[in-house]
């Protein structure tokens, strides 16, 4: 046990919280900024496969991450924007669209990976990581000083760039939201849309701009998992990362910060069950211990709210006592 | 007759608009409307008559299917309501249309920022917006306090300068008077005249006759989707206006017999609640309803008739006090032991609770009764005893329909409150809540609730009426209580002689009875 | 709008739909065809839609020509049974509005309970594999009661829960045959085999259909389907679910109890997809050895889907999907199209369908002329007008 606690207190174990923790980070502020709108992504995960498809198919022909790169975040974007036409147009149930791009997202970026390997290489293949090698992979950036700090060097240096942009992101996202003009008209459309409209802010462009922030956000998600975490793209990788973080926006009261930390905890709950297997834990039994920690979470957060709700009223109750 | 010389000042013309909702409601049938400049026209008519959706494709929120709308002489296309506004067309809706959550000076400048560096709102600068046209129109408001913590009168002010900010000339104000105070009200009066008197034209949509006789000019009026004339003000009479308002030369009476009160079967005493918002909605609220009476509670809206009605059918509970139907408390019970004690209840907003829309009429006549014996053989449902009980109902209660399996979403408004009531008459009730029973349908149905309601009680159920309209809560009640501010502002313990006047005095809180006038409520 | 009216837009709007996903299809094989020529690859995505759409039933070779091949149809017949669980399971719950998703896990975790009680419990033949899928769809309904409570208690997510039981169902059954349940005897991860007594026997004689499997697994299927028709449409309970879904606002102040009825949609969702799951096990296999998640559960949402959640039409919605599976495994194995393109049609045909706003113009025109039609009629009747 002591043992396992000194595996825990070692830099590398916080460093791979931060790196686990992008992925969901990212799809958690696609998540807080369409919940602000009024509505809810329930297919990020989808969005993320494509992405994390398109990023590695792209990177690999063009031999650039960086065209890779983008192509993740235009397809992220894309798709998102056609989500929005089939729920804004075509007034299909949001959560229904978002099931359907995630069932495209398993089954359907498979045949897109076979069919598109087997065009250019003759070869079907089931996925691209044989293709993908370091140099295709989105660089990790060593800080210069920052790494030279004992531990905390460690932790904090060396990660990816998407790592730093996604904690980056989690400002921008909350300026975004609290300082600009777009974020006043995303806030009012999902508090009251007919104030929205009423005044001539146009509620389906700015439900389609928050839908395409979601996708520009899973793209970088995507990105992350196919040219980061992970040397290529292959099947269903994303594995309930989209569905953790509608978790870890709930959990972290719809705002940028808390959803950040919902995020950490989350990551903290997948390293734990890395470390785990790698004492020799089965896998089978470490793998699912983010999935319950998820459940865990939303129940704590559930009960806490409940607990809050019910304070108010208390202290609703005490001042009226108190004016009488 | 208007006069026809004037033509050359319609600043809006409206022609031969007709509106097909999807579900097939043709809420306006070849209307003409127009607007002179610098007029304060009135829009009268029932709830439902269509002046609403007129209004919405005045301002863009909802398309005519045919007809043409000309603002300033050219035809114009309002697609929405940015396109509305940029031909300086502003609304002020009835139900606000403000972010709760923002500041009064981000309401203002929302949609039309002003930015600093290009991307940031410039928070000094939309204040200093709010204050210059506060000043300029002599509307005050507190440019950074947040909308959900401003009282009501100033919610409008902002609503108004919303609309005047963002360049409009012609205002139409949804039942602006509908949630004021009369001294909000009179206030109100005195800008609209000032803004007439700066060029501004004004329509205003209302049905209340004292006010259109005092700021108006012209006025149109419609009922069932159709416009009965436009007249000037000055031309016509109250008793002229009711007339074509509701078609009718004597106001809608009901035949009843005396009222012979049994025993008590609801008692209410003590009810006490406080909002989420802090606000204290029903302060000490006591009184009984006996057997064979109909009590009617009046008082203009969100005096704390909602909130009663909320406690008595366990949607909410109190802070404090006490609620009894036939000794047993309900407050806090689940609504199916409500029902089982023989409380029925109209809602007030029919659409969100009264039916399911989606589902057929049978499905929705027996939502209360389906886990009843009679409707169930075993664990099947019995649907030749359903199928008998729905027509019955749909015969009894005369729902025009093409059958009983037609979705209630399609039906007309009366038809669906005839479903509503359908359901929450054949219950074997003993105390009936009736919340705005005939509110916004037509005159048929209206006439038959009303005499179902009298026959109901007569026969010795008791009845709480809670209604806005007037003529009804006076009509139909034995007795009347009047709720102002969350208090009983008064009891009358017989409807004769009481007349709009004094009515009126105490549902604006201008008059309060004493307390032990009003304990009289109670039958102890 | 009059009955007919509806009927025929339903039914156009539908065709419309499954049209323009096969449109997509023909484009994506047409991308993907093999050939050097435009005139090849037409030809190829001639020969690949062929396969897809009249292979199931269809047998075509040169020597003997088109052939109507009875063990396609049977083996289309025999897919239909756990997705016919599923559909059924899908559409209970979402009736009640409840996105729970966990009928995948659901039919996982059906079959593998099953399969451990086929194989570690002694029970006579007839009995065997009736406790069995009782047990296995016990077990899923009892899971199921987790999302369930947490929704009606703590308001919490029903969709995130299930999709997060999902992971742990199949992490948790990959470890339990990794580990303590596997047959060490045989050359792959399997459990040891089912017990004879268990199996669900086949309905139709091999000989006639040469090696189809279709077992009374489909027949129980189609009795489930009744079951859970009358349930929904004929019972108080199932009548209470559907208000529930329509407007739960109008179901509580009618006095329904509305956690209750939300517990039970789900609960019984959970059933339907653990016995589907269990009948699955004992009709098809010998002895367990799923080692993911088998798409039955996300298949179960599209039929729930097409068949606009009435569980009479999920047979046909079944096999439509079932059918366009077994074209697009036929069309892989004949025309190197890879069969995962089913994903993607059956993802294009799930969003048209579930589009409200699609052919609304078409729709409302109906609809308007519908109501002009009844103006009239009131005007000829003399005018007794209702607003």
């Amino acid at each position: 046990m002591l043992n396992f606690l000194k595996i825990l207190a070692t830099p590398e174990f916080f460093f791979s919280i931060i790196r686990i923790s992008a992925p969901i980070l990212y799809a958690t502020l696609a998540a807080i900024v369409v919940e602000k709108a009024g509505f809810a992504n329930i297919g990020l995960e989808g969005l993320m496969m494509f992405s994390a498809l398109a990023g590695s198919l792209v990177s690999y022909y063009a031999g650039s991450w960086f065209w890779g790169f983008l192509a993740a975040l235009l397809t992220g974007v894309l798709m998102s924007l056609m989500m929005g036409f089939f729920a804004f147009q075509l007034k299909t149930d949001i959560i229904l669209v978002g099931i359907a791009v995630n069932m495209m997202g398993s089954g359907g970026t498979l045949f897109l990976c076979k069919v598109i390997t087997n065009l250019t290489r003759g070869k079907a293949m089931a996925s691209t990581t044989g293709l993908i090698t370091k140099s295709l992979c989105i660089p990790d950036i060593t800080i210069p000083l920052l790494n030279k700090i004992p531990f905390l060097g460690k932790v904090l240096s060396g990660h990816n760039l998407l790592t730093y942009l996604a904690f980056l992101f989690v400002f921008l996202t909350s300026v975004m939201l609290y300082r600009t003009a777009l974020g006043l008209n995303i806030r009012a459309v999902g508090e009251n849309p007919n104030a929205a409209s009423s005044v001539g802010v146009s509620v389906m462009r700015i439900k389609y701009i928050a839908m395409a922030f979601s996708g520009l956000m899973s793209g970088f998600g995507g990105a992350f998992m196919s040219m980061a975490y992970a040397q290529g793209w292959s099947l269903d990788m994303v594995s309930g990362r989209g569905f953790i973080a509608l978790a870890a926006q709930a959990m972290g009261g719809g705002e940028c910060l808390g959803g950040m930390l919902s995020a950490l905890v989350f990551g903290f709950a997948q390293a734990l069950g890395i470390k785990f297997s790698a004492v020799g834990l089965d896998s089978n039994l470490a793998s699912p211990i983010p999935y319950a920690v998820t459940i865990i979470g939303l129940v704590v957060f559930a009960v806490v709210r409940n607990r809050r709700v019910k304070k108010q009223h208390s202290v609703a109750a005490l001042e009226k006592a108190a004016g009488r | 007759m208007p006069d026809e010389r004037a033509s050359e000042n319609y600043v809006v013309r409206m022609k031969g608009i007709t509106k097909v909702y999807p579900n097939g409601v043709a809420a306006n049938q070849g209307v003409d409307f127009d607007l002179r400049k610098g007029e304060i026209h009135a829009l009268m008519g029932e709830n439902g008559a269509g002046k609403s959706t007129l209004m919405k494709m005045l301002f863009g929120l909802e398309q005519p299917t045919s007809g043409e709308i000309i603002v300033n002489g050219e035809k114009l296309e309002l697609t929405s309501p940015s396109v509305a506004i940029a031909h300086g067309i502003g609304m002020v809706h009835q139900h606000f249309m403000l972010v709760p959550s923002l500041s009064v000076a981000e309401n203002m400048v929302l949609g039309m920022a002003p930015k600093k560096s290009g991307l940031f709102v410039d928070r000094a600068k939309a204040i200093e917006i709010t204050r210059e046209y506060s000043e300029k129109f002599n509307l005050h408001v507190e440019p950074e306090a947040k909308v959900m913590d401003i009282p009501v009168g100033m919610k409008q002010k902002v609503e108004i300068l919303k609309a005047l900010v963002r360049g409009a000339k012609i205002l139409i104000m949804d039942e602006p008077t509908a949630v004021l105070t009369s001294q909000e009200t009179a206030e109100l009066f005195v800008e609209l005249k000032n803004l007439k008197n700066q060029g501004y034209t004004i329509v205003f949509i209302s049905h209340k006759l004292n006010e259109i006789m005092e700021i108006t000019d012209r006025l149109t009026i419609m009922r069932n989707g159709r416009s009965m004339g436009v007249y000037n003000t000055c031309d016509v009479t109250k008793e002229e206006i009711s007339r074509l308002m509701v078609g009718r030369d004597v106001v809608l009476s009901v035949q009843k017999d005396k009222a012979v009160p049994g025993d008590t079967v609801l008692r209410v005493r003590e009810l006490e609640y406080v909002n989420e918002w802090h606000k204290k909605m029903l302060d000490k609220v006591s009184f009984d309803v006996r057997k064979g009476e109909i009590l009617g509670i009046a008082g203009v809206e969100g005096n704390g008739q909602k909130e009663l009605i909320d406690m008595l059918f366990s949607f909410n509970v109190p802070n404090s006090g006490t609620a009894t139907v036939n000794g047993t408390s309900i407050l806090g019970l689940p609504q199916q032991r409500i029902r089982e004690l023989g409380v029925s209840l109209v809602p007030e907003d029919r659409m969100l609770y009264g039916i399911a829309a989606d589902a057929s009429i049978e499905e929705n006549v027996i939502s209360d009764r389906a886990s009843d014996k009679r409707y169930n053989s075993g664990p099947l449902f019995n649907m030749k005893a359903i199928h008998q009980e729905a027509d019955r109902l749909i015969r009894e209660f005369t729902v025009l329909c093409k059958d009983r399996s037609q979705h209630v979403g399609m039906l007309s408004g009366g038809n669906i409150q005839k479903v509503v009531v359908a359901r929450e008459f054949s219950n074997d009730p003993v105390l009936i809540l009736a919340d705005q029973p005939t509110r916004g349908i037509d005159v048929g149905a209206t006439e038959f609730i009303r005499k179902k309601l009298v026959e109901l009680s007569r026969s010795g159920i008791a009845v709480l009426l809670v209604s806005a309209d007037l003529n009804e809560v006076m009509e139909l009640s034995d007795s009347l209580i009047v709720m102002h501010n969350g208090q009983i502002a008064a009891y009358f313990d017989d409807t004769a002689g009481l007349t709009d006047e004094i009515m009126g005095e105490y549902m604006l809180g201008l008059k309060q009875q004493s307390d032990q006038e009003i304990r009289r409520a109670c039958h102890d | 709008m009059t009955k007919q009216r509806q009927l025929r837009f339903t039914v156009i709007r539908s065709l419309v739909a499954i049209l323009i996903a096969l449109l997509v299809a023909t484009l994506l094989i047409f991308i993907s065809a093999s050939g050097a020529t435009f005139h090849d690859k037409l030809e190829a995505t001639r020969e690949a839609l062929k396969q897809m759409l009249a292979g199931p039933v269809f047998r075509f070779s040169k020597k003997n020509g088109t052939a109507f091949e009875a063990k396609r149809l049977a083996d289309i017949l025999a897919a239909m049974i756990p997705t016919i669980f599923t559909g059924l399971s899908v559409c209970v719950m979402f009736s009640a509005n409840q996105f729970n998703l966990g009928a995948e896990g659901g039919i996982m975790l059906g079959a593998f309970v099953t399969a451990m009680v086929a194989i570690y419990l002694p029970l006579p033949a007839g009995l065997h594999p009736v406790v069995a899928v009782l047990i296995g769809g016990a077990a899923v309904a009892l899971v199921m009661l987790l999302p369930a409570l947490l929704k009606t208690k703590l308001n919490v997510s029903e969709m995130v829960c299930s999709l997060m039981l999902n992971y742990i169902i199949m992490y948790v059954i990959k470890y339990l045959m990794n580990t303590h349940l596997a047959d060490k005897s045989r050359g792959q991860i399997m459990s040891y085999p089912f017990r004879g007594s268990s199996a669900i026997s086949p309905i139709i004689n091999n000989a006639v259909f040469s090696g189809a499997k279709l077992s009374w697994g489909f027949v129980i299927a189609i009795a489930a389907v009744i079951l859970c028709g009358l349930f929904m449409y004929r019972s108080r309970w199932g009548y209470a679910i559907r208000m529930i879904g329509i407007n739960q606002d109008f179901a509580k102040y009618s006095g329904m109890k509305v956690g209750a009825v939300i517990v039970l949609s789900q609960v019984l969702g959970g059933f339907l997809a653990g016995a589907g799951g269990g009948i699955e096990m004992l009709g098809r296999y010998t002895s367990f050895s799923w080692s993911a998640l088998p798409g039955y559960g996300w298949t179960g949402i599209t039929i729930a889907i097409l068949a606009g959640n009435n569980p009479y039409m999920v047979p046909l919605a079944a096999f439509f999907m079932a059918y366009l599976s077994k074209g697009c495994d036929l069309m892989a194995t004949y025309a190197k199209v890879p069969a995962q393109l089913i994903d993607i049609v059956q993802g294009v045909i799930f969003l048209f369908f579930a589009a409200e706003q699609f052919l609304s113009g078409y729709r409302q025109k109906l609809v308007v002329r519908s109501a002009q039609e009844e103006i009239e009629r009131a005007r000829a009747e003399g005018g007794r007008q209702n607003a």
